[in-house]
């Protein structure tokens, strides 16, 4: 039996070769023949020509042979092939359209799969990834879901954690190198010393860190990630044991990273916990507290057999007893009520890809329905064309079977090419969806159209086929036997097929009504995003970012100096009209995350407890923005580190003293560092400083003058064309420190729109592309079905004109169908489109996903583009000629 | 081919003859038809086209294997054997003709008492 299988099979796959085994072997018994006449007496021509007459023709032996050997079945799908071809070379307008429509939907969706397969799918790139886990802090009370974990908790981890084994630490840092005379600011991953031996990875060149590099005091090493190695020093291996210079002081290079994705982000260089100067100054000083230096990221490897549920159980009493064990370092932030967790590191990656990767793979999904339903159609109709050859070739003895199975054969033909020309489109967009998830998350360096990527192609193309093939081989499989004795041209069963046709236009209409709505409703909101004021100056004010330099602004009174001559400098320079330092650059979508806040002396009983968001400015801050200063003063000289706290709070902020004059008032506000009681000199009205969707929310500032380095972003206003502000603002940092990188130059309306509008606008583009190519392609099937039945019916409406219907009334019928096609598809819609708006309701501004008036527009764009489809063919209708259409069968 | 009367043989009966012959050792496909017809003494004249269409299905039952030789006159020739499983339908189908040949020579003579 299995003998008999795999015999089978080797004449299936090698149906060419036993062809020519059968031919050799009929040869050499015609041979055979030839010589017994020969001996027998004949001449070698007559012994020739009488053996080759009574073997009775080789080929026709050669196909019994086949038909007993089960070849039939590939020849016959060959043969099916080639007259496929044939076929739909004879209508290049239907194979171009069906083609193009697949390929729009097979790309679109091999496309977003690349995505979710490289984002969401594959394995982290790292040994065992799922085995990789995160340990999180959070900060509940003041809303921070990741409050870092300090060294000396980092430490307690490390020696109380039995789940987690390999514990590392991660923090990133910007840091300024000089390697070959120009200041280069890399980013810096700072980790421990068998950071990369726990993930896996191995140096292309040199060394990995080693314990003792980790040691306070150790000579300060580098490892290179392999773009920067290129870049920087064009892949030259003698780069190990170079001494680069870093925050003055020399790094010996160890070793450099393979070409690899990196995480948790991609970094220029790392160095050891022992070679960042802030980590080891806040080792060095325990006394400094508990929780100091609380910024790591800590990263460990599940121990065999355990799970991140169990770890998380198992950090939870660790995190309470850091308040138990260290009462002192936790008395003035033990309300913070501090937590801990253990999340799978791939988990955390990707948690902010995956909704917009939902979006995508939704409205994909629809326009790959559509193309189906589309497809279906256009095959549906050229079946009933062909009735006449289908019946034909039943009648010539072709099986219903094999006929059904030839319909099939074009179809996967048609849904082949869509898929091979689809996985270049998807190739071809990759770039752009790529830049639009790497918003969401760092997880994009493994997104490539892989072998994995071309099977989902290759099986959402046979998908489609079958799907798309069946319908039209379903109806032919009933009307041949009937086909032939109508006539052909029209076989029996018209009105049934009519409304299998009609129903897969109104479930396109249906879901493009969807996808169109959908659509909509994003591009007001980012109408909305665009146009809603924000309550400042956006195109006339600079930004940008100046880190001061730790090592020449090491002390508070360096950085006071420093941040003093940069403004003074700015101010007197022309065409400044005001300029401030602040760590809040609006629109920069920097949330500083919120604190608890007690009022003094303004207890109202309720035990309620007030949060307000921590931000720095300098003086002239408000002024620069544009953002009136409705009571109170500004910040002034006078407000220096020695003097009492003070604080400009908004509006929102104010309303919380319930209607009294804030001015002069106190409150005071628990942070990581301790209480601060601040005295309200100023209140300045509301404005959206971080998002243009922000809701209005308590805020105060603390003048920069009292809080020295806390301000690393420049502000400058002018009257003037903003660009001509950048050498004025170099000017003024680097008259200050000529150490000082000055970077991110932009003004807030490009801030704005680079970090803000962007994602918004994107998904609104991408899916007003997609809903766009739905809503043609479905107009495309209005047009194609009303133009069918207008052929259909030619005789009828001939037969109406002769018998004095008027012109009007044909077109007036036509159109109808139109209409009556669009009503019951968008009616279907509406649901679609409630449920579609579900999706993407966290991405609408200013607008809901029960808007009427996106539906109404909608649904008339609908109306109005079926009746355009509708009126090609129903002019065709008014133009037939009564006498022709009588004569036509 | 006019001279011999020409003989068709019942469907099965070639299979048999085909078992038959392989029994008395491999043989390729013009061998088989020269010694049937040596055997039958010019009687049972094998079509080609019944023939090869014959060896192949009984080489898919696995009751014949086939391999490539060497002919007598030097030729490349596709041999077939019996395999163990066509010698047992040998016996099966030389039972099965024997009851067949001895009841119908039974009801010929039945019908010639008659007469």
């Amino acid at each position: 039996m299995l003998g008999r299988i795999i015999r089978r099979l080797r004449t299936l796959a090698g149906a060419g070769r036993v062809d020519e085994e059968i031919a050799r072997e009929l040869d050499f018994h015609v041979r055979m023949e030839i010589e017994r006449r020969e001996r027998a007496g004949m001449t070698p021509a007559d012994a020739r020509r009488t053996a080759l007459r009574d073997f009775g023709g080789v080929g026709r032996v050669r196909e019994e042979i086949r038909d007993t050997r089960g070849m039939t079945f590939l020849d016959s799908v060959r043969q099916d092939v080639r007259f496929g071809a044939r076929t739909l070379r004879l209508s290049p307008g239907y194979t171009s359209a069906a083609v193009l429509i697949l390929a729009l939907g097979i790309g679109a969706n091999t496309a977003i799969f690349s995505v979710v397969n490289g984002v969401l799918l594959e394995p982290l790139p790292f040994r065992s990834g799922e085995e990789l886990v995160l340990v999180q802090h959070s900060a509940l009370k003041s809303n921070r879901p990741n409050a870092g974990v300090s060294i000396q908790e980092f430490g307690d981890y490390r020696a109380r954690l039995q789940s987690i084994r390999d514990l590392v630490e991660y923090h990133s840092m910007s840091f300024t190198l000089l390697s070959q005379g120009e200041p280069d600011r890399v980013d810096t991953g700072v980790v421990s010393a068998n950071f990369f031996d726990m993930l896996g990875i191995r140096p292309a060149v040199g060394r990995s860190f080693i314990d003792a590099d980790d040691d306070l005091g150790a000579e300060p090493v580098l490892i290179l990630s392999h773009a920067y190695w290129q870049q920087k020093f064009g892949g030259d291996p003698a780069i190990v044991g170079r001494a680069l210079e870093m925050n003055d002081k020399l790094h010996t290079v160890v070793g450099v990273l393979p070409a690899f994705p990196q995480y948790p982000r991609e970094n220029d260089v790392y160095m050891p916990t022992s070679a960042c100067p802030f980590r080891a100054s806040a080792e060095a000083e325990p006394q400094q507290g508990h929780r100091s230096f609380a910024g790591l990221r800590v990263f460990g490897r599940l121990a065999p057999g355990a799970s991140a549920e169990r770890a998380s159980a198992e950090v939870a009493p660790v995190v309470r007893s850091f308040e138990a064990d260290h009462p002192q370092a936790h008395e003035r932030t033990r309300s913070l009520g501090f937590a801990g967790e253990v999340v799978p590191l791939g988990e955390q990656l990707v948690t902010g890809a995956r909704s917009a990767l939902f979006v995508l793979v939704a409205v994909t999904l629809l326009v790959l329905v559509i193309a189906c339903a589309n497809v279906a159609n256009l095959s549906l109709a050229r079946t009933i064309r062909r009735g006449r050859e289908l019946a034909l070739r039943t009648a010539l003895g072709a099986s219903r079977t094999r006929l059904v199975r030839q319909l099939l054969t074009e179809s996967m033909m048609l849904a082949a090419a869509g898929g091979a020309l689809g996985v270049a489109l998807a190739w071809l967009s990759l770039d752009l969806l790529v830049g639009f998830v790497s918003r969401f998350t760092p997880r994009t360096g493994q997104v490539d159209i892989d072998f994995g990527v071309l099977v989902f192609a290759a099986t959402a193309s046979l998908a489609t086929g079958v799907v798309f093939g069946v319908a039209p081989a379903l109806v032919a499989r009933r009307d041949l036997t009937r086909g032939i004795r109508d006539g052909g041209g029209q076989p029996g069963g018209v009105s049934a097929k009519h409304r299998v046709r009609s129903g897969l236009v109104v479930a396109q209409i249906a879901v493009s009504f969807a996808l169109v709505v959908g659509a909509a409703l994003l591009l007001e909101s980012f109408y909305h995003r665009v146009t809603t004021p924000l309550g400042f100056e956006t195109e006339k004010v600079m930004t940008a970012a100046v880190f001061g330099n730790f090592t020449t602004q090491a002390t508070p009174a360096d950085s006071q100096r420093f941040e003093s001559q940069v403004l003074a400098a700015l101010r007197s320079s022309p065409g400044v009209r005001a300029a401030a330092l602040t760590n809040a650059v609006p629109q920069s979508a920097i949330v500083p995350g919120n604190l608890p806040v007690r009022l003094e002396g303004f207890d109202d009983g309720s035990g309620r407890e007030y949060q307000a968001d921590r931000n720095v400015a300098s003086d002239q801050y408000f002024e620069t923005l544009g953002v009136p200063l409705l009571a109170g003063r500004d910040f002034r000289p006078g407000d220096t580190p020695e003097a009492p706290p003070v604080a400009i709070i908004n509006q929102s902020m104010a309303k919380l003293w319930n209607g009294a004059d804030p001015i002069g008032r106190r409150f005071t506000v628990t942070d990581f560092d301790g209480e601060r009681t601040f005295t309200v000199v100023g209140v300045a009205a509301d404005y959206r400083l971080y998002n243009v969707d922000q809701e209005m929310i308590a805020q105060y500032y603390r003048a920069v003058s009292q809080a020295p380095g806390a301000g690393s972003r420049v502000l400058a206003r002018t009257d003037g064309d903003p660009l001509d502000l950048m050498p004025i603002i170099k000017a003024a940092v680097h008259g200050a420190d000529p150490k000082t990188p000055v970077e991110e130059l932009a003004t807030i309306a490009q801030v704005r729109g680079s970090a803000l509008l962007a994602t918004p606008g994107l998904t609104a583009a991408l899916l007003g592309v997609f809903a766009l190519v739905a809503l043609v392609i479905t107009l495309a099937g209005i047009g194609g079905v009303i133009g069918t039945t207008v052929s259909q019916r030619t005789r009828e409406f001939g037969l109406r004109m002769a018998l004095g219907a008027s012109r009007g009334a044909v077109l007036r019928q036509v159109l109808r169908q139109g209409i009556v096609l669009v009503a019951v598809g968008v009616s279907l819609g509406l649901a679609a489109a409630l449920a579609f708006g579900q999706v993407i309701a966290g991405q609408l501004f200013g607008t809901t996903v029960t808007d009427p008036s996106a539906y109404l527009s909608v649904a008339l764009i609908f109306l109005g583009a079926a009746l355009l489809a509708a009126l090609g063919p129903a002019r065709r209708a008014t133009a037939i000629d009564p006498l022709m259409a009588l004569k036509v069968e | 081919m006019a001279r011999t009367p020409r003989t068709d043989l019942l469907q099965g009966t070639l299979d048999l003859l085909i078992l038959k012959t392989l029994a008395l050792g491999p043989q390729h496909g013009w061998g088989i038809s020269q010694r049937i017809l040596q055997i039958s003494e010019d009687v049972l004249r094998v079509n080609q086209g019944s023939l090869y269409p014959a060896l192949h299905r009984l080489e898919e039952q696995g009751w014949i294997a086939a391999e490539w030789g060497v002919s007598d006159n030097n030729r490349e020739a596709k041999f077939y054997r019996l395999t163990r499983a066509g010698q047992r339908q040998l016996h099966v189908e030389t039972q099965q003709w024997a009851r067949i040949t001895s009841a119908v020579a039974r009801v010929l003579d039945a019908e010639f008492q008659e007469e």
